[in-house]
Parts: C-alpha cells; structure tokens; sequence
C-alpha cells in the first residue's frame, strides 16, 4: 500500500474532524443566540447606555471580515493583554460574537415586527413589560425569525471552516492534511464539501419544520 | 368612580385634549360623541394609560392613572374594547381571553378557561375557543375583543368605536351583546359614531368638539331641541350623521 492511498482510518478522521466543527458550530451558535437575543432585550426595555453600546459593538462585529476578527483575537489579544489563547478559545470567542451581532439584528426586527397595537392592548390588560415580552411578543418573534435565523446558522456552519487557518483540526483542517497526503484535491474536497452540505441541509430542514410549527397560527401559507 | 380632571393632551404643536372633565358613576353608560379628530380616542387612551398627560388627572377608583405605582391597579379596574380589535393573533381564541385573567389576575387556568367558555357562549362563539383570529369574521373578532375585556371582570369598560371597523351587519351582531350588557348594569364608556345606539343604552352623553367637552347631559336632554340640539355645532353635527 502506498502512503498516497486512503485507508478507513480516514474515514474516521474526517468523522472526528465533522465532530470538532460541529462541536464549535452549535456551541458557538448557542452562545450567539444567548448573547445576541439578550442584546434585543436590551433595547426593547431601551435600556439606556447599554443599547447604543451594544448596537456600536453589533455593527463592528458586522462590517469586518470574519477571518480578520479571528486573527484579532488569535494574535492580536495575546499580545495585548500578554495572556495566552488557544486556537480553540481564539475560535470560540470569534465565532460566538460574530454569531451574537447578526442574531441582534434578526432578533430586533422580528420584535419590532410585532404590532405595537396588540402590545397595547396587552398593557392596557395590565400585563407587565416581561409577561408581554413572554407571551405577546416573544412566540411570534419566534415565527418571525426562524427563517432569517437558520440562514443565518447556515451560512454560520460554513464559517467554521475558516478556523481551520489558525491551526483548529476541524473538517476543513483533516481535509487539508488529507490533501497533502494523498495529493487527490478533488476526491477529498468533494467529499468534504458533501459533508457540510449533509449537515447544512439537515439543519435548513429542521428549521422549515420549527418554522411551520410555530406559524400554525397563521391562516395564510404563502403563495 | 371614574374621573378625569381638567385634562389636557398635546401631540407636539397640536392640543388633542383641552381642559376636559368628566365622571362616570358605577352602572352608568357614558357615550363619547364627536367628530373624527375631536379627541375621543385619545381621551380612552389617557383613561387606560396609554397616553401620557400634559395636566390634569385622571382616577379610577381613587388610583392616580398618570402614578406609575397606581396605575397597574387602575388598569385592573377598567377594560378596553379597541377598533381595529387588537387580539393576539398567535393564541387561540380562549388564550387571547385568559391570558390577562391568568396573568394579570392569578386566576387559576382551569377557572379562568371556565370563565372564558361561559363568556364565549354568551356571544356565541361556544363552538370557536379553539380557533385563531385569523379565522374569524370582523363581528366575531370583536366579540372576542369583548369577551376578552369581560373576562377582567372590569368595572368600567372602555369601547372605543368597537364597530367602526364592521359592516352593518356585524355592527349589529356587536351592538346587541353592548345593549345586553348595558341592561345588565355593566358602567360602560362608548366612543361611538353610531348615533341611534348610542340614544338607546346610554344614561348620558357627552360631546367632544376639538378637545373641549361641549356638553355633559342626559340622553333625552341631549336629543332635546332646547338642550344639547340648542348648541349648533351639536345639531349640524347629528343633521350631517343623520343624512346617511
């Protein structure tokens, strides 16, 4: 056997690879949507200095490349602040922001989507500012967002793969040792790309479901 | 008692409200007569809080509506009924009546359902608790908009032109449930252009003419052609209505 041949051990490493990008992926996404929702409420109790700081920081995040962020954090921070950042930290910080700027942006116009005349009607009603954020503008928020918010995970999945350049052994980084060794691009990046693909789709699914349940309420279904 | 006190209301350069005073006794029904533009929804709207005064005071019960600490209360005491309905529309038609009960009121799910079934039944809308707004008519939306409010067991129940956004049809359909309730003795303030309606149920009537309060006067004086009908902007105004 020549050492430019697969072996199934390489499946096995592209699976352990899909595991760290994934791995990353949802508990980047996790806190995205964390932060990133909690800045929405934020601004819907105006709360005053911390909503224009946050818009300021949400627009940084928004307006520069990502890859540039990650290079911030991996190089620049130690530097800075004479501390020392893994790649894996250097990935999480970055993509975990990056996600909470855009889902701020999804979360604020889905609850600016909600008629200001039922928000009333519901304060009139005595409701609390929470109880109307929980009950009135929160689940339709939801099927508001839902859509945005799994192209936006989408999109978040493939960014993963730029962690691959600071040295994270995601499915990016096993398809470029991969590469290296068995000098066939096109096997091992079509096979790579099918991976994401596989993954991409799944969760573009799973969000059209989410999104069907939660527009039950809806008469209309579209065109 | 509901009382507004000398209040006055200004969007920027413009005076909406003027100076108005008024008292609602319990069991009486108030109907509001004016103009588009007069006022009158914009003197709900600062009764239930919506709106913030420029003067004057306004109380339910005794709680100061304009008190941020009062105001929970006085809003517990009064329910609105709105135009344009304003239901949530991603609750069925029994979470849109009990949510506030459940919420506001800590009544008990189970209490609160049976409370909104009785309701629903008595517009009969028994057989749509299940359904969404969506899939309602106007007349049936509003219906609910009214079970929705009763549901609060309000002691004053604010309607703002409930039945200017229906055809005369469902006008119908909503202004019988108005006249059945006023018969039972609910206090009810009635923002109407629905004139004739307005003659029946109420006890007294009240003119808004650019923000001031034209008149205060019991329905038949109202009518009177030496009492409200004395006053010409009160008798071009019901001539023009009554033309159509």
């Amino acid at each position: 056997m020549r050492f430019s041949d697969f072996t199934p051990f390489d499946i096995w490493l592209l699976l352990q690879g899909l595991g760290v990008s994934l791995g990353l992926f949802l508990s980047t996404s996790l806190i995205g949507l964390l932060i990133g929702t909690s800045w929405a409420v934020c601004r819907f109790y105006r709360v005053p200095v911390l909503t224009p700081v946050i818009t300021f920081i949400a627009e940084l995040l928004k307006n520069s490349p990502v890859l540039v962020q990650l290079f911030l954090v991996f190089f620049g921070l130690p530097g800075l602040l004479h501390i020392r950042i893994t790649p894996t930290t250097a990935a999480m910080i970055t993509l975990s922001a990056n996600s909470a700027a855009f889902v701020y942006v999804i979360a604020v116009s889905a609850i600016e989507s909600i008629g200001r005349d039922q928000i009333e009607a519901a304060r009139v009603f005595g409701l609390t500012r929470w109880q109307v954020l929980r009950h009135v503008v929160a689940p339709q928020a939801m099927a508001f967002a839902i859509g945005p918010l799994t192209a936006l995970l989408v999109n978040q999945l493939q960014v993963t793969s730029l962690i691959s350049v600071i040295g994270v052994v995601d499915l990016t980084k096993i398809g470029n040792i991969l590469n290296l060794r068995t000098l066939k691009p096109f096997i091992v990046w079509t096979v790579v790309g099918l991976l994401y693909y596989v993954c991409a789709k799944l969760l573009a699914w799973l969000g059209a479901r989410f999104e069907n349940r939660l527009r039950a309420h809806a008469a209309w279904r579209g065109l | 008692m509901l009382k507004v006190d000398n209040v006055k209301k200004a969007f920027g350069p413009v005076t909406v409200l003027d100076g108005v005073n008024l008292t609602i006794k319990p069991g009486e029904v108030v109907s509001i007569l004016g103009s588009s533009g007069s006022g009158k929804s914009t003197l709900i709207r600062c009764i239930n809080g919506l709106e913030r005064l420029n003067g004057g005071r306004i109380t339910v019960d005794d709680f100061d509506v304009g008190k941020p600490k009062e105001l929970s209360e006085a809003r517990k005491r009064s329910a609105t009924v709105f135009q344009l309905f304003n239901l949530y529309p991603h609750m069925t038609v029994l979470g849109n009546v009990t949510l506030a009960p459940i919420e506001v009121l800590k009544k008990p799910r189970a209490e609160a359902d049976a409370t909104a079934r009785a309701l629903l039944q008595s517009v009969g809308l028994g057989d749509r608790a299940d359904a969404y707004p969506a899939q309602l008519s106007g007349g049936q939306r509003q219906r609910v908009g009214i079970c929705r409010a009763l549901a609060m067991q309000p002691r004053y129940l604010l309607l703002d032109e409930v039945t200017s956004a229906l055809d005369p049809e469902m006008t119908a359909e909503v202004l019988a449930i108005l006249a059945k309730l006023a018969a039972e003795g609910t206090t009810m303030l009635f923002v109407t252009h629905e004139i004739e309606f307005a003659r029946q149920i109420s006890n007294r009537i009240v003119f808004l003419d650019k923000g001031k309060l034209l008149v205060d006067l019991p329905t038949a004086e109202f009518f009177a052609a030496e009492g409200g009908m004395a006053n010409p902007r009160i008798a071009q105004f019901l001539s023009k209505m009554r033309k159509d």
